[in-house]
C-alpha cells in the first residue's frame, strides 16, 4: 500500500474512533511528513477531534516527521510502534514533545490492545 | 531534504536557561562546599573552573551528536547507533538513575535547608510534602510554567553571583597563594566539581523543539560560563566565610550562611527561597524526563508494559510514581544516614563515565555513518576527543573511589558496580525472555487507562 493510502486509513480509523475524537477535539495541529528516500511529502491535519490527510507540502507546520518511506507506512499502518524507530534514530521529529507524545497515543488506541 | 519552519520553536534563551537550570540543583551548594575541603579550601574556585573547561570540551562532543540525531531519546539513540541496542539500554539505565540520585540529595539539601530555618517542624517532613505535591501536579497534568523553570536558573545564579561578591568583598583580603594552593587531594577536587555541572547536557532531549541546530550548542556553552563564574564566586566567598576547611565538614546549609553573612536575615531568607524553588524545579524537571524515558523504554518493549501506561491526562503514571516513590526511599536513606556524598561521588562518576562515552560515540559514528549531515563537530577531532575521555575516565575513578565513610569504604563505587550489574542481568537475561514472552500477533505495547478527558 502507498503512503498516501496508508495515511488515509489512519486518518479514517481515527475519524471512527469516539475516545479519540473526544481526546483531540482542542488538539489543532498541522503535521509535516516526509518520506526521505523518496522526497514525498505529505501532512495530516487536526482539527475539532477531526483528521484530515493529503499529498503535498503546506505552509507551516506544528510537528514535522522524518523517516524513510517504509518505516512511515509501517507505523501509520500500525505494524510498528514509532517508539522502535524514533528510538533507533530511523525517524526524526521536529516539533513540540507533547505533540509527538500525542501521535503516539494515537497509533496506540487504535492499534493498541 | 531543506528544513522547513515550524510555527512554534523555543528560542536560544530557552537552551541556557534549560541547560543551567537542570544543572544548578540545589545540592551543588554542598558540592562546592565538598570540593573545598578535597582542595583544602580557597583554591577550590580554581578547581570548578578547571572541571568547567574540561565539560565544555565534553559538551562539543554533545554538541556532534545531538546535531547528528536531534532526538529526545538523546543518549538511547546515539549509543545504539554508535555501539549496539544492549550496550545502549544498559547504560542508558544506568545514566537516567542519576536523575534520581539529584532528587535524593536535593532533597536532602532542601530538608536541611527547612531544618534551619523553621526548626519546629522535622525537614524530612518538607521533602515528603514537596515531592508529593509536584509529583500530584505532574499527573493532573499541570506542568510547572515554562517562565519560572526559566526564571529560576537566572534568579539561582544572579543571587549566587551577587551574594558571593558582597561576602568577598566586604570579607578580609585573601593571600594570593592561598587562591592557587593546589592540595594533595586536589584531583578529587577537581572531579568532585565536575558534579556542579551535571545535568547541562539534559538539555539535548529538547533538540527536536528548536529551529536553529546551533542553539544547543549555544545554549550549553553558556550554561556552563554561566555555572562556572556563579559557582566558583560562591566558593570563594564559602572559603570567606569558613576560613577553616576542617569546619567545613559540619555545614549543611552553606548557601544560607553566605546570604546571612551578606545582607543579614534578609539574604538567610532569599536563599532559603532560592534552595526551595531551585529543588522544585529540580524534582518538576527531573521527574517529567524521566518519566518520559521510561515511558518510550516502555513503548520499545524494553520495560515492563505497564510502565508505558498512561492516564487520561496523557500522564505515563505508573513510570511518574515509581519514580518518585525511588526518589523518596533514596532522599530518606539519605535523610538518615547523612551520606549524601554518596549520592554526589556516583553522580559525579556516572556522569563522567557518561562523558568519556561520548567521545566512543562520536569515534564510532564517524567510521559508521561519515556521510551523515554534522550541522556541528567535535573540537580537534580526533585527539582532543581521546584526551577528554581519557581525563574523564580518570576523573570518574577519582570521584568513584572516594572514601564516603571514616572507615575509608568507597561506597560510590560499591553503588554504582552494583547498578550496572543490575542493568547489565536485566539487559543480557531479563529482557530477552520479556521480548519473547511480549510477542504476539498483532502489537499490543501499552495501555491507556481510561478516555481521556477533552
Amino acid at each position: 500500500m502507498m503512503l498516501g493510502d496508508v495515511l488515509q486509513e489512519f486518518v479514517e480509523r481515527c475519524n471512527a474512533n469516539p475516545r479519540l475524537t473526544a481526546m483531540n477535539r482542542d488538539w489543532t495541529r498541522d503535521v509535516a511528513i516526509l518520506a526521505t528516500d523518496t522526497g514525498e511529502i505529505f501532512w495530516i491535519q487536526s482539527a475539532e477531534g477531526q483528521l484530515s490527510a493529503g499529498a503535498g507540502a503546506k505552509s507551516g507546520a506544528d510537528l514535522e516527521i522524518r523517516a524513510d518511506g517504509d518505516v512511515l507506512a509501517a507505523i501509520f499502518s500500525g505494524q510498528m510502534a514509532p517508539t522502535e524507530p524514533y528510538n533507533q534514530g530511523d525517524l526524526l521529529v521536529h516539533g513540540s514533545q507533547d505533540d509527538l507524545l500525542r501521535l503516539d497515543v494515537i497509533t496506540l488506541m487504535i492499534w493498541g490492545e | 531534504m531543506a528544513q522547513r519552519a515550524l510555527t512554534k520553536v523555543l528560542p536560544l534563551r530557552t537552551a541556557v536557561s534549560t541547560s543551567a537550570g537542570l544543572a544548578s540543583a540545589a545540592v551543588n551548594f554542598l558540592a562546592t562546599v565538598d570540593v573545598a575541603m578535597y582542595v583544602g579550601g580557597r583554591s577550590a574556585w580554581l578547581a570548578i573552573l578547571v572541571a568547567g573547561a574540561l565539560i565544555v570540551l565534553t559538551a562539543s562532543n554533545f554538541s556532534e551528536l545531538n546535531g547528528l540525531f536531534p532526538s529526545a531519546a538523546a543518549i538511547r539513540v546515539w549509543t545504539r547507533r554508535g555501539l549496539n541496542d544492549r550496550l545502549s539500554l544498559a547504560a542508558s539505565l544506568v545514566y537516567a538513575t542519576t536523575v534520581v540520585f539529584v532528587i535524593a540529595a536535593d532533597a536532602f539539601v532542601l530538608a536541611h535547608v527547612f531544618q534551619a530555618a523553621i526548626p519546629a517542624v522535622p525537614g524530612i517532613l518538607w521533602v515528603v510534602v514537596i515531592l508529593g505535591v509536584t509529583a500530584l501536579f505532574n499527573l493532573r497534568g499541570v506542568r510547572v510554567a515554562g517562565l519560572v523553570q526559566d526564571t529560576n536558573a537566572f534568579v539561582l545564579l544572579g543571587t549566587l553571583s551577587v551574594i558571593s561578591i558582597m561576602v568577598i568583598a566586604n570579607g578580609p583580603a585573601m593571600p594570593v597563594a592561598s587562591l592557587f594552593h593546589l592540595g594533595p587531594r586536589w584531583i578529587q577536587g577537581v572531579a568532585l566539581g565536575v558534579f556542579i555541572f551535571v545535568g547541562f547536557e539534559w538539555v539535548s532531549p529538547l533538540a527536536e523543539e528548536f529551529q536553529d541546530a546551533r542553539a544547543i550548542p549555544r545554549g550549553m556553552y553558556m550554561a556552563l560560563g554561566l555555572i562556572a563564574m556563579a559557582f566558583g564566586l560562591f566558593a570563594l566567598a564559602v572559603a570567606d566565610v569558613f576560613p577553616n576547611p576542617t569546619s567545613l565538614a559540619s555545614s549543611l546549609v552553606p548557601q544560607l550562611v553566605v546570604g546571612q553573612r551578606a545582607l543579614g536575615p534578609w539574604g538567610f531568607w532569599w536563599m532559603a527561597g532560592v534552595t526551595l524553588t531551585t529543588a522544585m524545579t529540580t524534582f518538576n524537571g527531573g521527574l517529567v524526563s524521566a518519566s518520559r524515558f521510561v515511558y518510550a523504554l516502555a513503548r520499545e518493549r524494553s520495560l515492563p508494559r505497564s510502565w508505558a501506561r498512561l492516564n487520561a491526562r496523557l500522564v505515563p503514571a505508573r513510570a511518574l510514581l515509581g519514580l518518585t516513590a525511588l526518589a523518596l526511599v533514596l532522599a530518606l536513606m539519605v535523610y538518615a544516614t547523612k551520606q549524601y556524598t554518596l549520592l554526589i561521588d556516583a553522580g559525579a562518576g556516572v556522569e563522567s563515565l557518561m562523558y568519556a562515552l561520548t567521545t566512543i560515540l562520536i569515534i564510532q559514528l564517524r567510521r559508521r555513518e561519515p556521510n551523515r549531515p554534522r550541522p556541528y563537530r567535535a573540537f580537534g577531532y580526533p585527539v582532543l576527543p581521546v584526551v577528554v575521555g581519557l581525563v574523564f575516565v580518570g576523573l570518574a575513578t577519582g570521584a568513584l573511589t572516594t572514601p564516603t565513610t571514616p572507615a575509608g569504604t568507597p561506597w560510590a563505587l560499591i553503588f554504582v558496580l552494583g547498578l550496572t550489574a543490575a542493568a547489565t542481568i536485566y539487559v543480557m537475561f531479563g529482557l530477552p525472555r520479556k521480548r519473547r514472552a511480549s510477542k504476539r500477533p498483532t502489537r499490543s505495547l501499552g495501555k491507556v487507562d481510561k478516555s481521556p478527558k477533552a
